[in-house]
C-alpha cells in the first residue's frame, strides 16, 4: 500500500488524542500493581497499554510526515462529522435517554419516525407508515420470536 | 459411532432445528447481500437475543446466518457491483462484467453451486481435522495458547487496515477492554475506577454490537444512495458442463479457503482474494480474460470464502481461538451458553461438535435451495433504502445491548463504542482486531500469568521454556517470523529510497 501524501481532516488531532488516551490507560494500568511482580494482575494491562502507547506514537509520527489536510474545520465538518452523523448521534442519544420514561415502543417509534424523516426526506405520511411497519415488525420479532424483555417506561406506568 | 451419527443428523431430523437453520440461512443471504449489514453485525446482535435459548437452537440459527451471509455478499457483487460483504470483493471483479453481458442469472447460479461445493469441502476438513487437532492440542501449555492468541491478533492486525501500527493499536485496545473488571485470579479491580458498574467488566457483546453494528451504521450514512441497477436474470441453474469444467478451480480454491480459514485470525475475505489471485495465475487460457467476466474469477473466490467457514471453526472449536471476526463473536456466544471452546470441548461435549458439523452441512443444503430460487424478489428487497435501514439497525443494536443484562447503561456503552468505532473506521483502523482482542485478551492474560507462575516468576526460566519445548519453539518461530515481516525496517528502507526520488504526491 502506498502511503497517502495528505492527512485526512482531523487526523492529526485524532492521533494526538489516541496517544493521550493510551498514556492515560498506561498510567491507570500502572496503578493496578506497578512493577511489584511478573505475574501480578497489572502486568498484562501494562503490556497492552504500553503497546498502545508505542503504536499510537508510530501512528502519530506517520501522520506528522504527511502534508496537512487543508480546508480547516470546514472540511473536517464536511468529511468526518457531517451534519448527518452529528444529528444521528444526537438522535440516538435522545432515544436512549427517553427510553426509561417513554418505554421501548414509544421511544423507538419516535426515533424511527424522526430519523427516517431526517434521512429520507419523503412525505410525513409515508415516513409514518414506514416507521409503523418497522415498529410492528420489531415488536413481533422481539416479543414473539426472541422473547426479549424490553424496557418499559415510567411515564405511562409500563402500559406500553 | 451411532451416537455421533445421531448428533450429526440432529438438525436434519428435528423440524424445529431444521426450520431455524433454514430461517438463519435465508436471513443470512439477505444480511450478507445488503451492503451495510454484515454477518459480524448480525451475529453479534443475534447472540444477545438468543442467549436464553437452548444452545442447539441458538447455534443452528447462528450457523445458518454465517453460511448464508458469507455467500450473500456475492449476490450484490454480481448484480450491483457492490460487494455486500468484504469476502465478496473479488467476486465483483468478474461477476459484475458477467451481469453486464446479460449473464447475471448464470453467474448467480454458478456462484451458488460452487459456494456450496466450497462449503462442503470446508466442513469435511472440519470433521476430519478438528478431532486430530484437538488431540494434539491437549499437549499445548499456557505458553502455546499465549503464542497462538498473539499470532491470531497479529494476523488480523497485519492483514486488515492501513498499517501494522493501527492493527496493533486496535488489538491492544481490545485486550484492555477485555481486562476491565475484577481480575479473575486475584479479584482485584482493573480499570474499575472504584465504581460498581465497571466491576463486572464491559460486556463484550455490547462492544461487538457497538463496533460492528452502530459504528458501521454511522459509516454507512456517508453512502446513503445506492445506485439502482436493474439486471436481466434468465437461466439460473448452471450447466453441468460448466460445473465439470470449473471443478478443478473450485477444488483448489476450496483448499486455499479451508487453510486460510483455519489460520487463527484470517477469514473468508482474505481467502477469497488469495484464491482469486491463485486462479488468475493457474488459468493459462481463460475463455474470457480475468476482470472482464471470467467464470474462473467468479468460482475461485466464492468456493474459497465458503470453504473458509468450515476452516474457521477448526481453531475455534479445538483451541478456543477464533479463525476470524465472526468466529470471535461466535466464541462469545459459546461462552454465554457456558461452553468452553478448546481441546476439551470435543472430549466433554462431543455432541456439540458433531451437531455443529451436521448443522453447517444442513445450512449449505439450504444455501443451494435458496441460492437458486427467489432471485427476482431478492433484487427488490436489496433496494430497500438505507435511510430506513440504518435507523432499524440502530434499534436492533439498542435492544441487543439491553437484552444481555437488562441494563440501560449498556445502551450508552453501545453508543460510546459506536462513535469511537466510527472515528477509528474513518481514520483507517479496522475494528476486527479490537473484537479479537476483547475475546482473546482475558485468555492471554491468564495464560501468560500461569506460564510465568510456572516459571516461578523468573524471566530467564520463562524465556527458556519457550525455546526448550518443541511446540512452543515452533510457535515462537512462527510468531517472530510474522512480526519481523511487519517491522518498520523494510518499510523505512523503502522510504529512504523513495526520498531520493522526487516525491510522488498522487500516491495513495
Amino acid at each position: 500500500m502506498s502511503p497517502r501524501a495528505q492527512r485526512r481532516p482531523g487526523e492529526l488531532a485524532f492521533a494526538v488524542a489516541l496517544l493521550a488516551f493510551s498514556l492515560w490507560l498506561f498510567a491507570e494500568a500502572y496503578k493496578i500493581s506497578g512493577f511489584s511482580g511478573l505475574s501480578t494482575p497489572g502486568v498484562f494491562p501494562m503490556l497492552a497499554s504500553g503497546l498502545m502507547v508505542a503504536s499510537s506514537l508510530a501512528i502519530l509520527v506517520k501522520v506528522l510526515a504527511m502534508g496537512p489536510a487543508g480546508g480547516g474545520l470546514r472540511r473536517f465538518l464536511a468529511d468526518i462529522t457531517p451534519l448527518r452523523q452529528a444529528v444521528m448521534v444526537a438522535l440516538v442519544f435522545a432515544y436512549i435517554a427517553a427510553m426509561p420514561y417513554l418505554g421501548f415502543l414509544a421511544a423507538s417509534g419516535l426515533f424511527l419516525f424522526a430519523s427516517i424523516q431526517f434521512l429520507w426526506r419523503r412525505s410525513v405520511v409515508l415516513t409514518a407508515l414506514v416507521s409503523l411497519a418497522g415498529l410492528a415488525a420489531i415488536h413481533v420479532v422481539f416479543t414473539l420470536v426472541f422473547q426479549v424483555v424490553l424496557p418499559k417506561g415510567t411515564l405511562l406506568r409500563g402500559l406500553i | 459411532m451411532l451416537e455421533t451419527l445421531g448428533y450429526l443428523t440432529l438438525s436434519w431430523l428435528d423440524p424445529w432445528l431444521l426450520m431455524l437453520t433454514a430461517a438463519g440461512t435465508l436471513a443470512g443471504i439477505y444480511v450478507g447481500a445488503i451492503p451495510g449489514l454484515s454477518v459480524t453485525m448480525a451475529v453479534s446482535i443475534l447472540i444477545s437475543f438468543t442467549f436464553k435459548w437452548s444452545v442447539n437452537d441458538a447455534l443452528a440459527l447462528i450457523a445458518g446466518v454465517f453460511v448464508g451471509g458469507v455467500y450473500g455478499g456475492s449476490r450484490t457483487a454480481i448484480l450491483l457491483n457492490i460487494p455486500g460483504a468484504p469476502s465478496a470483493i473479488a467476486t465483483a471483479l468478474d461477476g459484475y462484467p458477467m451481469a453486464k453481458r446479460g449473464e447475471a442469472g448464470e453467474a448467480v447460479g454458478l456462484t451458488t453451486v460452487m459456494s456450496v461445493f466450497g462449503g462442503f469441502v470446508g466442513i469435511a476438513a472440519l470433521a476430519l481435522f478438528a478431532p486430530l487437532l484437538a488431540d494434539f492440542a491437549l499437549m499445548f501449555t499456557s505458553r502455546d495458547y499465549l503464542l497462538l492468541a498473539l499470532i491470531g491478533i497479529l494476523l488480523v492486525g497485519t492483514l486488515s487496515g492501513e498499517s501494522f501500527a493501527k492493527g496493533v493499536f486496535a488489538g491492544a485496545l481490545g485486550v484492555l477492554i477485555g481486562m476491565v473488571g475484577l481480575d479473575p485470579m486475584t479479584a482485584e479491580g482493573r480499570f474499575t475506577f472504584d465504581t460498581i458498574t465497571l466491576m463486572g467488566g464491559i460486556p463484550y457483546v455490547v462492544a461487538m454490537i457497538g463496533f460492528f453494528g452502530v459504528a458501521e451504521a454511522f459509516v454507512q450514512l456517508h453512502r446513503l444512495d445506492l445506485p439502482a441497477v436493474k439486471q436481466k436474470i434468465d437461466r439460473v441453474i448452471p450447466r453441468l458442463a460448466d460445473l465439470r469444467r470449473y471443478f478443478r478451480v473450485a477444488l483448489r480454491a476450496s483448499g486455499i479457503g479451508t487453510v486460510i480459514g483455519a489460520l487463527p485470525g484470517t477469514g473468508g475475505d482474505i481467502a477469497a482474494l488469495l484464491a482469486y489471485d491463485d486462479a488468475k495465475r493457474a488459468t493459462k487460457n481463460p475463455q474470457v480474460p480475468f476482470g472482464e467476466g471470467a467464470r474462473e474469477g467468479l468460482v475461485a473466490p466464492e468456493a474459497a470464502n465458503n470453504a473458509a467457514v468450515g476452516g474457521a471453526f477448526v481453531p475455534m472449536l479445538t483451541l478456543g481461538i477464533p479463525g476470524d471476526a465472526v468466529t470471535a463473536v461466535i466464541i462469545g456466544a459459546l461462552f454465554i451458553h457456558g461452553l468452553k471452546p478448546g481441546p476439551l470441548l470435543l472430549v466433554e461435549t462431543p455432541h456439540l461438535f458433531w451437531f455443529t458439523v451436521g448443522n453447517l452441512a444442513l445450512a449449505n443444503v439450504f444455501l443451494l435451495i435458496f441460492g437458486l430460487t427467489g432471485i427476482r424478489i431478492f433484487t427488490k428487497i436489496v433496494e430497500c433504502p438505507k435511510a430506513v435501514l440504518i435507523p432499524l439497525i440502530i434499534i436492533l443494536s439498542a435492544v441487543g445491548s439491553y437484552a444481555i443484562q437488562n441494563n440501560p447503561i449498556d445502551i450508552y456503552w453501545m453508543l460510546l463504542f459506536g462513535v469511537f468505532g466510527y472515528f477509528l473506521k474513518v481514520y483507517g483502523f479496522q475494528v476486527g482486531p479490537v473484537i479479537l482482542g476483547v475475546i482473546l485478551g482475558p485468555m492471554m492474560d491468564a495464560n501468560y500469568r500461569r506460564a510465568m507462575i510456572g516459571a516461578r516468576n523468573d524471566p530467564a526460566t520463562f524465556l527458556w521454556d519457550f525455546l526448550s519445548h518443541p511446540i512452543s519453539c515452533v510457535l515462537l518461530i512462527a510468531f517472530l517470523a510474522l512480526l519481523i515481516s511487519q517491522t518498520p525496517l523494510p518499510r523505512l528502507a523503502r522510504a529512504a529510497l523513495r526520498r531520493r526520488r522526487p516525491p510522488d504526491r498522487e500516491a495513495g
